[in-house]
């Protein structure tokens, strides 16, 4: 399964839920869906979106693990 | 949007239209039943117009269980609720209870042959909506995923 480490990068970055989802035009509540590993597909975009406002790669947010 | 409400308006007033003659039909239960016993059905068993009156009234309790769910239905499409789960099971009752009123009708055929027509109806029925019933769980599940999109 997909792991979705955006905390982690946000805890580097000291960036707070709010100030993210703000740079990257998401809401709060699919910021957490995301952050729970609860959503189901990530846009490309986003992605672009979330690498800029943090400044990473989109290996540094998303980690393959056997189920 | 506004001609889809008029529909959905028109398709409430009619299932409430319904469930008044089955009512009305239940009211008048027992004439009707001696008249499908006596002059459609040419039986003139007390013991097979027992059970032809009991067929009957089951198959009313069916009906109200099928109208029910169809104005519960519509009132969740009335309120923009129509890709929810909640659907899905109103749909699965509405099936299976045509399946029971199938059953039903069945045993009825054994007295008034006629009612074996009825029962290839709710079978019909039945497929109709169960097939329907697949499309919109199909539907929210595409729905469910979409929104779980980021």
């Amino acid at each position: 399964m997909i792991i979705v480490n955006i905390d982690v990068m946000m805890a580097k970055r000291k960036i707070s839920s709010g100030e993210l989802a703000q740079k990257i035009g998401i809401t709060p509540a699919n910021l957490s869906i995301l952050k729970n590993q609860k959503a189901k597909a990530v846009r490309f975009s986003t992605l672009n979106d979330i690498c800029k406002a943090l400044d990473c790669q989109p290996g540094d947010i998303l980690e393959y693990k056997e189920d | 949007m506004k001609y889809q409400n008029v529909i959905i308006r028109w398709s409430k007033i009619a299932t409430l239209l319904f469930v008044a003659m089955v009512l009305v039909g239940d009211i008048f239960g027992i004439p009707i039943t001696q008249y499908i016993c006596y002059i459609w059905a040419e039986v003139f068993d007390p013991a097979k117009f027992a059970a032809l009156a009991v067929v009957y009234y089951l198959g009313t309790v069916g009906t109200y269980v099928i109208l029910f769910s169809l104005l519960k239905l519509l009132i969740n499409m009335g309120k923009d609720v129509v890709f929810d789960r909640c659907n899905l099971k109103l749909m699965n009752i509405i099936a299976y209870t045509f399946v029971a009123v199938a059953i039903d009708c069945i045993v009825g055929g054994f007295i008034w042959s006629g009612s074996f027509i009825l029962a290839i109806l709710a079978l019909f029925l039945a497929l109709v909506v169960q097939s329907v019933r697949v499309v919109f769980d199909k539907a929210i599940t595409m729905k469910e995923e979409l929104d779980l999109t980021i």
